[in-house]
């Protein structure tokens, strides 16, 4: 009798010991998700070609350096209230042909806690969106309310 | 065959006989209020500096295995986790009873215990720092420093206890318990989580939680019995 106490007990103990909130698996601040398209057939994808991404003063995102594809996730800046990014792309991969578009989005940030691990997140609040129409022809929309999951693109860009 | 085990049966009756009419020493066990200190909380707030708290365990005999115990004091732990930093401080006390599960031997008194506490905690949680989980590298999120208390947050709990005492001078007790803790309810700060409770220690995803002691406990023993 009491040896099956002290049994169960450490049972329970063992059983319960795993705990799985060391490692964050939360999805946690979500980036920008942009899904380009074709600006003569608006509902086919059309990939860019040899695309580059960088934010105003800083380096290209190492994950798009020349590459070429319809649908990107860019990070935005939760220490600021602006992200300004900068598109280049070749249709040849020749310096000459090089072609520039500015990308720039305005926003609230709201601060949203997850978990140990993950910390807080961001969400983007009452986002604008402006761009100097470089290489891109149009995007739909030019405002968000809300910015606050990756399960979809938040802009479509035609070009 | 049969003679053999008639006759052993008749011989250990006769033995059984003699010794329960010669051998009636019984050894009297004091009944008391035992009152101790956990000495690992202070030794570990000497190692981790992000740690510093106090407890006093007591409990006091009502039967021949049967305790009614109890531990309170107060903890504050610094917890550092990647994106956050957070403080909690506050005071504790547990209530329940152990069941001592040791056969002891003639006049000693030891324990080999299980037991159960309802424990509660009212504390404050004051997030020191935070940064942004970003989900990349690319942006580097800038760390806040913050003071932002909450207080007067609440935990309530359950513990299972499983423990030894050891008398080893006349009623100083050394001892060692270990101990399962199931969250009952807990409150946390807004846009926030209360990631250790007093007394609790910290909060897993499944609110539950580990603790252990090592005590040094004195009797004062009222009667004997």
């Amino acid at each position: 009798m009491n040896k099956n106490i002290l049994y169960i007990f450490l049972f329970a103990c063992i059983f319960s010991a795993c705990e799985k909130d060391d490692i964050c698996l939360l999805p946690t601040t979500p980036k920008l998700i942009l899904r380009f398209y074709d600006s003569t057939n608006p509902t086919e994808f059309k990939s860019v070609t040899n695309l580059s991404i960088w934010a105003e003063g800083k380096d290209t995102i190492p994950n798009y350096k020349s590459v070429s594809l319809d649908s990107i996730a860019i990070p935005l800046n939760t220490n600021t209230t602006q992200t300004v990014y900068h598109f280049k792309t070749s249709a040849t991969g020749n310096k000459a042909d090089n072609k520039y578009n500015t990308f720039t989005l305005s926003y609230t940030t709201e601060e949203i806690y997850v978990s140990r691990s993950c910390g807080l997140k961001a969400f983007f609040n009452t986002v604008t969106i402006t761009s100097d129409n470089g290489w891109f022809q149009s995007f739909t929309p030019n405002s968000l309310t809300t910015i606050n999951n990756e399960t979809s693109a938040h802009v479509k860009i035609y070009h | 065959m049969l003679k053999y085990i008639i006759s052993l049966f008749i011989l250990a009756v006769s033995f059984n006989g003699i010794s329960q009419t010669k051998d009636t020493i019984t050894y009297k066990a004091p009944y008391g209020l035992r009152l101790g200190i956990d000495i690992s909380k202070p030794i570990m707030g000497m190692i981790d500096s992000n740690s510093s708290g106090i407890e006093f365990v007591a409990d006091y005999r009502i039967s021949k295995n049967w305790y009614v115990a109890a531990e309170f004091g107060n903890q504050k732990e610094r917890t550092v986790e990647d994106y956050t930093t957070s403080t909690a401080k506050g005071n504790f006390i547990k209530i329940g009873f152990n069941y001592n599960a040791y056969q002891n031997w003639l006049d000693m008194n030891n324990e080999i215990y299980v037991g159960l506490r309802y424990a509660t905690s009212i504390f404050d949680q004051t997030v020191d720092s935070y940064r942004i989980n970003t989900g990349s590298d690319y942006f580097v999120s800038n760390t806040t420093t913050s003071s932002t208390t909450t207080r007067d947050l609440n935990a309530h709990w359950t513990e299972f206890v499983m423990g030894i005492k050891v008398e080893t001078f006349k009623n100083l007790y050394l001892g060692f318990s270990f101990n399962y803790k199931i969250m009952l309810s807990l409150k946390h700060p807004e846009n926030f989580k209360t990631l250790y409770v007093p007394g609790f220690n910290r909060v897993f995803e499944t609110e539950t939680g580990f603790g252990f002691n090592y005590t040094i406990s004195y009797t004062i023993p009222f009667v004997n019995k």
